[in-house]
């Protein structure tokens, strides 16, 4: 089977820089995978170069075995949908309006919403519970609808893969808990997920891999169980060494969380 | 929830998106009355008073005037009406195109410089090229055009940082740049072959007058709005994805840089239309798309054919007052529109503080 994305040796630079080198991964379909890594690591970069937003300067990326170089903006739009992290409205758009926009590689220059892209908004207000949100205004939600109503746009775009730019970043406790919720819902669904993150906690029940970068070195992939190790973390993060058995807390506290 | 979950018919189409609908067909309804009724009023009104009523009959069913109104209503004010219309229209779909584009809501073709470029381009038709001429304009309308593109990318270039255009330096690169090129218009003095004549025509550009324009003029100018309205129709949509942002709107498929160039070289059509029959007119661009926003919210595709209309019915009845306030003498339009303009825009900007929530 093909997978729906393949990362083929693909490297990235800012200028002289080599932010991400030869990276070699696949997502299946269905398959649920946490970006983890220290903040500036390149996890945001990794994100586009899949959304084919930005072009690698080696290597290449595949959707369905076909380069990302050679798809049309549109067409990729709609099997990979983007969330991104921070969105910025200059207008009073509602939430309706604002998740319509995610039919746009469906529409033709002319054309108005047809039926079956109403259809399709709203179910994915359904999926995301943002059906008593879709009259107001997008700029006055907060953290948490807000992302839902982000994820909603994507799904919007009826993808095989979402890729989600720090989804839980900047919620509080209770609203993480329902992010890991709805990213577990939309993974039974059958959509493949990667998504960034440099929190630790939750990721074991939520995530089936887990692709760790740290910086200078390999992208590492494996099971959270094989990824969430204190040595593992402690080079990514770089974290003192005198802390270790902090982190090792974290990790545990994780487990428990998740139990 | 106080919010009971909204009904939704078969095709998806919500009740708040139905009365958002219907809702722009009354308000397309009022405007399209409200501006035959204006145009009507506008042209019985002045020194000589034609009775409003004698004129809706003339129209309708071709009672006649006497020869004396025939030529003050058929000759010396329908060009004036007509021009005021098309100039309002252009300037409001204008500043709602630039307005997308900067994704700020306080761009207009007046603030952000654009129009001053057309000045000085029809300011170097009038005083360079005075002989060349095309069904009366000169050079005028075209070198307009030219000046309108180069200083609002000169603008664009100065003020867009990282992808975004915050208010103040759009404000400053603006105002830098408008005030440049108004005023290097007076440069051209020095090749004033007419002894005051054309200083005279660029005086009144710069206050924003509508003056009594030839028919071919205003052929001319229609044709670059109806050119500029049409070329606004597909953009509507993709202003509408541009809003969220350059990052979103690329990953949804919309060309950014190609949209930003067809935005530029419309949104410049449509000041030069504007400039070269009315001259420097401030803030109807910014009047009058947010008017039509506070009222119809901020889909692009819905706002606009009602800015359009609104745009032609704002600054008739702005410039209709300026000829009758103080008749027999006269007011320039633009006087009145940075009047009304400039209280305005100073609420906006109050307003926008955390970065635009409009």
């Amino acid at each position: 089977m093909t997978p729906v994305l393949e990362f083929a040796q693909t490297s990235f630079s800012y200028e002289s820089r080599v932010l991400l080198r030869e990276i070699q991964a696949t997502i299946s379909g269905g398959e649920c995978i946490a970006l983890l890594g220290p903040n500036g690591v390149g996890k945001t970069t990794l994100l586009r170069l899949a959304a084919g937003t930005l072009c690698p300067q080696s290597g290449e990326v595949r959707l369905q075995g076909q380069s990302l170089d050679q798809l049309k903006q549109g067409t990729i739009a709609k099997s990979i949908a983007l969330v991104p992290q921070d969105v910025e409205v200059p207008f009073a758009f509602t939430v309706e309006q604002f998740i319509e926009q995610g039919r746009t590689p469906y529409l033709s220059l002319f054309g108005g919403l047809r039926a079956v892209d109403r259809r399709v908004i709203q179910e994915a207000m359904e999926l995301t519970d943002t059906r008593s949100l879709r009259s107001r205004v997008f700029n006055q939600l907060s953290g948490g609808e807000r992302q839902r109503v982000k994820i909603a746009l994507g799904l919007a775009q009826q993808p095989e893969l979402l890729l989600l730019d720090e989804p839980i970043q900047h919620l509080d406790i209770g609203r993480r808990f329902e992010m890991f919720d709805l990213i577990r819902s939309l993974s039974r669904k059958g959509i493949a997920i990667l998504a960034s993150m440099h929190d630790l906690s939750l990721i074991e029940g939520t995530f089936s891999s887990v692709w760790l970068l740290t910086p200078g070195e390999a992208m590492r992939k494996g099971t959270p169980e094989e990824m969430l190790q204190p040595e593992l973390l402690e080079r990514a993060f770089a974290c003192p060494p005198r802390y270790r058995s902090a982190l090792q807390d974290q990790i545990r506290g994780r487990r428990e969380l998740v139990l | 929830m106080a919010q009971a979950v909204e009904q939704v018919d078969v095709a998806g189409v919500s009740d708040a998106e139905l009365r958002r609908i219907s809702c722009q067909r009354m308000l397309l309804a009022i405007l399209v009355a409200a501006l035959l009724v204006a145009i009507v009023v506008s042209l019985a009104v002045g020194a000589v008073a034609v009775p409003a009523r004698k004129l809706a009959l003339m129209l309708l069913s071709g009672h006649s005037l006497t020869p004396d109104q025939r030529i003050i209503i058929i000759t010396i004010r329908l060009p004036r009406v007509l021009s005021a219309a098309l100039v309002g229209s252009a300037l409001s779909v204008s500043g709602l195109l630039f307005q997308g584009l900067f994704r700020n809501p306080l761009a207009d073709p007046y603030v952000i410089g654009s129009s001053g470029g057309a000045v000085l381009g029809a300011s170097v038709g009038v005083f360079l090229l005075p002989s060349v001429s095309i069904a009366g304009f000169g050079a005028t309308a075209l070198l307009a055009f030219v000046g309108a593109i180069g200083s609002i990318m000169l603008v664009y270039a100065l003020a867009h940082v990282n992808g975004r255009t915050p208010v103040v330096t759009l404000l400053l690169a603006g105002f830098a740049v408008s005030t440049m090129l108004s005023y290097s218009s007076y440069f051209l003095e020095v090749w004033d072959q007419d002894f005051g004549t054309s200083l005279r025509v660029l005086a009144s550009w710069l206050h924003g007058t509508i003056s009594q324009p030839t028919w071919g003029q205003l052929a001319i100018v229609s044709a670059m709005l109806v050119l500029g309205l049409a070329g606004s129709v597909p953009l509507a949509g993709r202003l509408n994805t541009l809003s969220l942002g350059e990052e979103y709107a690329t990953h949804l498929g919309v060309n950014v840089q190609q949209t930003r160039v067809a935005l530029i070289v419309i949104g410049s059509l449509l000041t030069a239309a504007a400039v070269a029959l009315g001259g420097l007119i401030s803030f109807v661009g910014l009047i009058v798309p947010h008017t039509m926003r506070m009222v119809l919210g901020p889909d692009h595709t819905r706002l606009l054919p009602v800015t359009a209309l609104a745009g032609a019915l704002f600054l008739l009845l702005a410039d209709t007052a300026a000829r009758t306030l103080i008749a027999p003498a006269e007011l320039s339009v633009g006087v009145l529109t940075a009047f009304i303009g400039g209280p305005f825009f100073l609420y906006l900007l109050r307003n926008t503080k955390r970065e635009l929530i409009l």
